[in-house]
């Protein structure tokens, strides 16, 4: 009983979440692709491989970002078959840069296995078939256009919640504009790579904090996006011990920080204030309270893994 | 003396425009008064021609809804607009507006037109930069209405002009436009001399941001 209501209380999170349904009411298809999403991880973890990597595929050809959800899916399936066979590196013990590198070496090894690449040629079939044999056939060049290659071209400077938003807009034309597009990258991969390794095991923690990190760090950040990683975090919820006051304070600093930002924008947009400072200073706060909250989730994450890891430890 | 006349009596259809709202999404309200002399002008359907600088764009889909709630007809040349681009990467645009009986006077129309104002380059030392637009054109659809030679010519237009007439429908513009004020809009920018401290200290947020992650990931994650 305490089951279901828990359920029902993870449920109710995503389905009475006013923010969820103001985006979903603007035109964006965002509840079809956290289907498509959820599907995805429930069959993973049920086993069906095939069935997972054609909703994989599927949900892919829809928007773009699960393609960061490679990573942890591949990570997950090679540590589902066989166990522990013969510990891998030596942890964040030994921060020696040649352990690290080898266990990463082990671990690429490792994924190239039956079900890793079953996976990838199911779902890159099923996205290749979407993508040639159906919709370029029905739309052509101008398919491929407006779903992949626009986003490679695409410059967006106008103020959304990226951090990055005053700096791409300032240096727009300078000769800095390349290089700092790639530096902008660097955080992003980086945190994605060790989230991915250091916790694959529950797929879905993983692929929560990897979207969160991802649109936390990304060059654009808008409201809609924040959808994609709303739709896991009931999932989450009952791995996450924390006490009810720390996670509403959490939340009020979350809708503080976006409250301050739309306030500003506001003022810039609507009224025509030149606030691009006070804006940006908020986007960064944004950022800060961001990586606070996942940090805290990060650090009340209580799995049984986690549990034996501490006693083994002690 | 007497083409003088004429251009004097021609000159009284006036335009007047203005932008309504503040910040970067505005209506541009027109008003065209007909002249006494254009009585022949009954049953035209009215329009303005207004070209838009770059700084400034429509909304070709907010324009399609607008349309279909029958609140304002527009016509958008070239009618792809790339709503994203800064105003150093944009074209121009020309807009057709098709205005509606006035009912504050006779031989009035007025129309609303919702515009945006697109980025401007950051400035070195101004907060705001400016968007300057021209008077637009009257222009009259009329069939088979025989309007004075003398202040209407054919003009070519890239617009349906249709009527219930079965008669022939022809676009006319004023044949002596008069100068009319400009309008200047005011947008703020950014001010380039911000760079340096706006990189830098983006810079080091992400830096610190992802080492606060980064060390928890490490201390938390399982590794083994």
């Amino acid at each position: 009983a305490a089951a279901g209501r828990a359920c029902g209380c993870c449920a109710a999170a995503w389905l009475f979440n006013p923010l969820p349904m103001a985006v979903s009411s603007r035109g964006n298809a965002e509840a079809l692709v956290a289907l498509l999403v959820l599907t995805t991880l429930y069959l993973v973890e049920g086993g069906h491989i095939g069935k997972a990597a054609v909703c994989y595929g599927l949900a892919v050809h829809m928007k773009i970002y699960p393609l960061t959800y490679a990573l942890p899916i591949a990570l997950h399936l090679q540590s589902k078959r066989g166990g522990r066979e013969g510990a891998v590196g030596a942890g964040c013990d030994r921060k020696t840069k040649f352990t690290f590198v080898g266990y990463l070496w082990q671990l690429f090894v490792k994924i190239q296995n039956r079900n890793t690449l079953l996976f990838g040629a199911v779902s890159g079939s099923v996205l290749a078939s979407l993508t040639v044999g159906w919709f370029y056939h029905l739309y052509g060049w101008e398919f491929l256009e407006h779903a992949y290659l626009y986003h490679l071209s695409r410059r967006d400077i106008r103020h959304n919640f990226s951090p990055y938003f005053y700096m791409l807009y300032l240096t727009a034309e300078s000769k800095w504009s390349f290089a700092l597009g790639l530096t902008a990258f660097l955080p992003q991969l980086l945190l994605l790579l060790i989230v991915s390794v250091a916790f694959y095991r529950d797929l879905v923690f993983c692929c929560f904090l990897h979207t969160a990190i991802f649109v936390s760090f990304n060059k654009v950040c808008t409201s809609q996006y924040f959808v994609w990683y709303l739709c896991l975090l009931p999932l989450v919820m009952p791995s996450i011990k924390m006490s009810w006051r720390r996670a509403l304070l959490l939340l009020v600093l979350w809708f503080v920080g976006q409250g301050l930002w739309l306030t500003f924008a506001y003022f810039l947009e609507f009224k025509g204030y030149n606030t691009f400072i006070l804006t940006w200073l908020a986007g960064l706060l944004f950022l800060f309270i961001n990586s606070l909250i996942i940090v805290q989730i990060i650090s009340h994450y209580h799995q049984e893994a986690q549990v034996a890891k501490k006693l083994k430890q002690q | 003396c007497v083409t003088l006349d004429v251009q004097a009596a021609c000159q009284d259809a006036t335009v007047t425009q203005e932008l309504l709202k503040e910040g970067f999404h505005r209506d541009l309200l027109v008003k065209v008064e007909l002249g006494a002399v254009e009585e022949d002008a009954g049953g035209c359907a009215v329009a303005i021609q207004t070209h838009l600088p770059p700084g400034m764009y429509v909304d070709p889909y907010e324009l399609a809804s607008l349309q279909q709630q029958n609140l304002t007809k527009v016509v958008v040349i070239p009618d792809v607009v790339d709503v994203e681009a800064p105003e150093y990467l944009a074209k121009d645009l020309l807009v057709l507006l098709y205005l509606e009986p006035d009912p504050q006077c006779a031989r009035c129309f007025r129309a609303a037109l919702p515009v945006h104002v697109r980025y401007h380059r950051p400035a070195e030392e101004s907060e705001e930069a400016l968007v300057v637009l021209k008077s637009p054109e009257v222009l009259l659809c009329c069939c088979a209405n025989r309007l004075s030679a003398e202040c209407w010519k054919p003009a070519e237009v890239e617009a349906p002009c249709s009527g219930q007439n079965v008669g022939p429908c022809q676009w006319y513009s004023i044949m002596h436009k008069p100068a009319y004020e400009e309008l200047i809009l005011q947008v703020p920018v950014g001010l380039r001399q911000h760079s340096s401290l706006v990189c830098v200290m983006t810079l080091l947020a992400t830096v610190l941001c992802s080492s606060l992650i980064l060390a928890a990931a490490c201390k938390y994650g399982d590794f083994s």
